[in-house]
């Protein structure tokens, strides 16, 4: 090995780093070869040499760091473009991409960030497909704080710093459909509503609700791919965007309004803000629900009603919580009607989430966690739940499934799903530290008052009947 | 809260956002969905919500569920009620096409429950089979079930209708809709019987839609153009224009149109054929072939017994019968386009089948004539008409191949209309060449009331004419008039079309009468036609070589010709077939001086081919040593005659006695008004100086050869009048004498 670690010190820095990935490409094809089903593992020292060559940790003090210039760096991430592009085994391309990008909480970690970023980044521009399924794969292995980082960086590529090129971004949504899934959970990591600088740029928001009104099932997507029994990494990402665009949608009207009051005392002239966003959340907002329901179609299917928290309610009582904040800090007189739109889509969204199976708690949990909020009929209404006497039983739902099967997913499935047997212990970087970190899994017997129903109704356009009449 | 207060609450919210944020609406009333699954009126709301937005496919989800859900919801019905009337319009406007495309988007076993139920609702008949229709096509496994009863629920609606013509809504369900549906399913196992009478009725339908006559459409547009007196048969413009539309009543527009009627026919037919397992069946790819299999079959006829005969003769009966009615009917439209609709007058006026009497001026034809009607005239004389009878036996040897003449410059597609004609008389033929078949074919035309056709009673008179039977066509042609009268489309015709159906059958009897030796009759008949019609102001110019062509080639002298029955055309016919007539009389061994004089006014049109003939004349004047007819001055204006005459008198020529000039008495008894007040005053003052002398002598006295030359004189100025209007007024004004100048 350090043989191999000899040669490379002689040569510049570019031709090192091609000739780390050549090494790397060797060897795990090899052991891919020769180990059968069991992954392969990196040994040691070829992790080393990576971090040594291509991230330039300095191993040791008597060799200074050879520094790329930004040419060679530039050149290192088209060879990187290319190796992902034509690599054509899927696991050899995913292995590789995790020994290069896998967190390992040591120094070389900040410069694999920053390659990263800037590889997906250049993967986004001339849309390497390959490359955006293996960021999907990381964003759904590491933290999310990492996770948040990552999309910052696009965000800040895509929408800050060059909106003109947001068109680019606009379009990776048909050609990575998973990586978008990822990259939305994430951009609703990062911007939580908190205050005015975490609230979604209206550009970023247009793309979303863009993507997600264009295929809703689109934020299903890491979830229906994800082999049963997985678990997933602690303090990884939501398996799902929902509940951040559900922060996002109930949040919306008050934050805009938070930021209108700001911006009033301030004497800053930006009331335009948020004006043209208030169909975005919206729409947003029905797709969300939608999601809900077609997310039944999916639990039922997989049986797993009941046995799958999708919303997390620890998740729900922490935006009830911030909700509850939010309000108080707004004047109820002069935003009595926003205030009342943010309870509408909270009452209408826990309604639904519980309803379909993607949140489960009894109403009695509901009304002990809503006891802070202001009064809302509809809140009200579904906290008692249904009148059930004049409706006698629960409608059960009458499917279409006997006459309509589901519709196979129209997204390719993705089955490289390597068992996650390691989990990135880090530091505890959660965004949301307010809530503790729990297991995404939580085992709970079917809940008996939540009526499914029809997952069809008010489904999007884009969802056509499998059925055409015989002529 | 109550339950129903809840669902209100919301649907209420939902009602209220939906214009301004439909997204907030739709979010309202998902949420409803799952507070309260069972409510109508939120699945309701949801539906109308999506299908004002004419989002089909989620309209049509939505309805899925409710139609589901709620079966016995009356609004769910109105709905569907309107959905599938907008499934039977033709309206393509936007809402018509999202009702159907929302319908499109329901699984087949809710449309064809959708269907059903919505038949059971109908209670008109045809509302009823328009849907079930609608099932049917959609669902073929239903035709078993529901095909022949629809079929018979039709058939029996258009009896209890007693409707007046087989091209109704209720036949053009059962035979352009419910019969292939029917015909094309393998799993229907049908009689042969119940097979038989449904092609009878798709081929009387098929017929009768085709043969129909112009609509009222057509005819308001006609008579309103026509209004300007145009008489004579002239193609007046605009007469009945290529677009002209047409409406089963009780049907739309689009649905009223047949498309390829004689194909579709066909296709049933052969579908009939497999199913019957007729002789010789290979599925029929056209008519021709039809007639062709049928024909060979008739040979082995004799030979069958009585059961597989009958079949037998069912099969040749209906080929053959479609196939006449199929050729007669693309002889009439070429020969008769008016009859039909959609066919515009402009296209062709109509054409008369007639004697051809091109060989006219001929001698050869003249001694054959000359023969013949002598032997004529020794029967007439006796005054049995009964005698007629031989010369009908006569006619039919010569009914074989006969020529049929046309003009083939002013009839394009004269040879498939010949040939449609031949066709139609073999058929005819095939029919009538055994009693079982024309049994048969007698009983078919009953039911179909064929004898009220009046387009194919034209056809048949058409045919007796070419076999020859000069009595039976005239008998035809007078059965016509009636059948024309009595035609409800005919007497809405304007003026100048009836004018003109008047005409063809007139000259036709005409022509008749002349092939019968009966030159009287034909000439009162001509002459009527004669008055009524407008000399074309130019004279034909391509007369001369179309004579020309005619002098190269001998005729046998019974051929026929088609005319275009136009003015332009009509008048020369009539003038050769008075020259025919009068030539007979005129070259008899006795003296007829006045049959002379009209032969040579009458020979003077498509001079000179009748050189020969007005040199025989002369001769003949010569021979007898004078001639007196007094409208020579009046009509003849050939120079060359005129020319002829004047050297006839001199020593040289005979010293012929003339006697030329008008009858004054007459003259001023009748100043004819068509001759105008110039040519009555020049005529009087020299007709009152024959007065003078006509008691001192009728010979060559000094003031008649005066006359006589001034006469002359006068006649070679008038060479250049047009010749057509003055033989014309020679048939207006002399009529009176030409009739009577005939036996």
């Amino acid at each position: 090995m350090s043989d191999i670690r000899h040669s490379l010190l002689r040569r510049d820095p570019l031709s090192a780093a091609k000739e780390v990935l050549y090494h790397m490409d060797i060897s795990l094809g090899s052991a891919l070869q020769s180990s059968g089903a069991g992954a392969p593992v990196l040994d040691k020292s070829t992790i080393d040499l990576v971090e040594e060559f291509i991230f330039h940790v300095p191993k040791d003090r008597s060799v200074p760091p050879k520094r790329m210039s930004c040419v060679q760096e530039l050149q290192l991430l088209e060879i990187m473009c290319s190796y992902f592009q034509e690599q054509s085994k899927d696991a050899v391309r995913q292995v590789i991409f995790s020994a290069l990008f896998s967190l390992q909480g040591n120094k070389a970690d900040e410069s694999r960030m920053a390659m990263l970023g800037k590889l997906v980044s250049m993967a986004i521009a001339v849309c390497r497909v390959p490359i955006l399924e293996c960021a999907a794969t990381w964003l759904q292995r590491s933290h999310s704080a990492w996770c948040v980082r990552l999309a910052r960086v696009l965000v800040d590529d895509y929408c800050t710093l060059v909106p003109s090129s947001f068109s680019t971004l606009q379009n990776i949504c048909s050609a990575s459909p998973r990586f978008c899934c990822q990259l939305i959970t994430a951009v609703t990591a990062l911007y939580d509503m908190s205050s005015e600088d975490m609230t979604p740029p209206p550009s970023l928001l247009e793309m979303v609700v863009g993507w997600v009104t264009e295929d809703p099932r689109l934020l299903l997507l890491t979830l229906i791919n994800m082999p049963l029994g997985t678990s997933l990494p602690l303090g990884g990402l939501d398996v799902t965007p929902l509940m951040g665009l559900l922060r996002w949608c109930v949040k919306a009207p008050l934050a805009y309004q938070r930021g209108r009051k700001l911006s009033l005392t301030n004497g800053h002239g930006e009331q335009e803000k948020g004006v043209g966003c208030e169909e975005l959340y919206s729409k947003l907002h029905l797709s969300v629900l939608q999601v809900f329901l077609m997310l039944q179609v999916h639990l039922t299917e997989q049986n797993l009603l009941g046995r799958l928290a999708v919303l997390q309610l620890e998740s729900v009582a922490v935006l009830m919580e911030e909700v509850s904040r939010l309000v108080e800090e707004l004047n109820p007189l002069h935003a009595a009607s926003h205030i009342q739109l943010a309870l509408d889509r909270l009452a209408q969204a826990l309604q639904v989430a519980m309803a379909t199976g993607a949140l489960l708690c009894t109403r009695e949990d509901l009304r002990t966690l809503c006891s802070r909020l202001p009064h809302n009929n509809l809140l009200q209404l579904v906290m008692s739940g249904p009148v059930q006497s004049t409706h006698g039983a629960p409608y059960q739902s009458n499917f279409y499934p006997h006459i309509h099967p589901p519709r196979s997913s129209p997204l390719p499935p993705h089955n490289t799903h390597p068992a996650l047997s390691t989990h990135n212990t880090h530091p505890a970087l959660s965004p949301h530290a307010a809530h503790p970190a729990l297991s995404p899994h939580r085992p709970l017997t079917p809940h008996a008052t939540h009526s499914s129903l029809s997952p069809h109704a008010f489904h999007p356009a884009a969802m056509t009947f499998p059925y055409r009449p015989i002529r | 809260m109550s339950a129903q207060g809840d669902c209100e609450f919301l649907v209420k919210r939902a009602r209220e956002l939906v214009s301004e944020d439909p997204w907030a609406a739709k979010a309202w009333l998902i949420t409803a969905r799952t507070l309260y699954p069972s409510d109508f009126n939120i699945q309701y709301e949801m539906y109308i919500i999506e299908r004002n937005a004419e989002r089909t496919s989620s309209a049509g989800r939505l309805l899925y569920d409710i139609f589901i859900s709620f079966p016995e919801q009356p609004v769910v019905w109105r709905e569907i009620t309107v959905i599938t009337a907008a499934l039977r319009s033709d309206s393509q406007d936007k809402q018509t096409q999202f009702l159907r495309g929302l319908f499109e988007t329901l699984p087949g076993s809710v449309q064809c429950q959708m269907l059903l139920k919505a038949t059971e609702q109908c209670f008109n008949t045809l509302e009823k089979a328009e849907m079930l229709l609608l099932l049917l096509k959609r669902f073929p496994e239903s035709v078993v079930q529901h095909g022949v009863s629809l079929g018979e629920s039709l058939l029996e609606a258009e009896n209890v209708e007693n409707l007046d013509t087989p091209v109704n809504c209720f036949r053009k369900l059962f035979v352009c809709d419910v019969l292939p549906l029917i015909m094309n399913n393998l799993d229907m196992r049908l009689p042969a019987s119940l097979l038989y009478k449904y092609m009878h009725k798709a081929a009387e339908f098929y017929i009768s839609y085709v043969t129909r006559g112009p609509s009222a459409d057509g005819q308001i547009q006609g008579t309103s153009l026509t209004g300007s007196q145009e008489v004579g048969g002239l193609k007046s413009p605009g007469v009945g224009r290529g677009g002209q539309r047409f409406v089963i009543d009780g049907l739309s527009e689009k649905s009223s149109v047949v498309c390829e009627p004689w194909e579709r026919l066909l296709d049933i037919v052969a579908v009939v054929g497999a199913r019957c397992d007729w002789q010789g069946d290979k599925g029929s790819r056209n008519y021709t072939e039809l007639l062709q299999r049928v024909r060979e079959l008739f040979r082995y006829l004799p030979s069958l017994e009585a059961e597989p005969m009958s079949r037998c003769c069912g099969q040749i009966v209906i080929c053959s019968a479609l196939v006449l009615f199929r050729s007669a009917y693309l002889y009439m439209s070429a020969v008769q386009p008016s009859l039909f609709q959609g066919h515009s007058a402009l296209d062709s006026g109509p054409w008369i089948l007639l004697e051809d009497l091109s060989s006219v001026y001929s001698e050869v034809e003249l001694e054959r004539s000359a023969g013949k009607h002598a032997h004529k005239k020794r029967k007439l004389t006796d005054g049995r008409e009964k005698t007629m009878s031989s010369d009908d036996e006569e006619g039919l040897g010569k009914g074989r191949g006969r020529h049929i003449l046309v003009n083939k410059s002013d009839f394009p597609g004269w040879a498939e209309t010949l040939e449609s004609f031949r066709t139609a008389r073999e058929s005819w033929d095939l029919l009538h060449s055994h009693d079982a078949l024309e049994t048969e074919f007698n009983k078919l035309c009953t039911a179909w009331k064929t004898e009220s056709w009046l387009w194919f009673r034209i056809f048949l008179t058409d045919m007796i004419i070419y076999q020859g039977q000069y009595r039976k066509a005239l008998s035809s042609l007078a059965q016509l008039a009636q059948l024309a009268s009595f035609q409800p489309v005919q007497t809405q015709i304007s003026a100048a079309a009836s004018n003109l159906e008047n005409h063809r059958a007139l000259i036709q009897q005409a022509s008749c009468h002349y092939a019968l030796g009966e030159y009287r009759l034909a000439c009162e008949k001509l002459l009527e036609v004669v008055g009524n019609l407008v000399p074309p102001t130019q004279e034909p110019i391509k007369s001369t070589e179309e004579a020309g062509r005619a002098r190269t080639k001998p005729r046998k002298g019974n051929d026929l010709r088609l005319l275009p029955c136009t003015s332009k055309a009509i008048l020369p016919f009539c003038l050769q077939l008075m020259l025919a007539c009068f030539k007979l009389r005129a070259f008899t061994d006795g003296r007829d001086d006045l049959a002379l004089g009209h032969v040579v006014v009458l020979l003077q049109h498509d001079w000179p081919q009748g050189e020969t003939l007005f040199l025989k004349a002369v001769d003949k004047i010569c021979q007898q040593g004078c001639f007196q007819y007094e409208n020579f001055f009046n009509y003849v204006t050939n120079i060359d005659m005129l020319e002829e005459f004047a050297y006839l008198r001199t020593t040289e020529g005979g010293r012929v006695q003339l006697e030329l000039l008008p009858n004054q008495g007459m003259l001023i008894k009748n100043p004819s008004p068509t001759l105008g007040v110039e040519l009555n005053t020049l005529l009087l003052p020299g007709a009152q100086k024959a007065d003078r002398h006509h008691t001192v002598t009728r010979g060559i006295t000094k003031g008649v050869k005066e006359d006589f030359r001034l006469a002359m004189e006068r006649q070679v100025s008038r060479c250049g009048e047009n010749l057509l209007t003055v033989l014309h007024r020679f048939c207006i004004n002399e009529k009176v004498i030409l009739i009577q100048s005939l036996p």
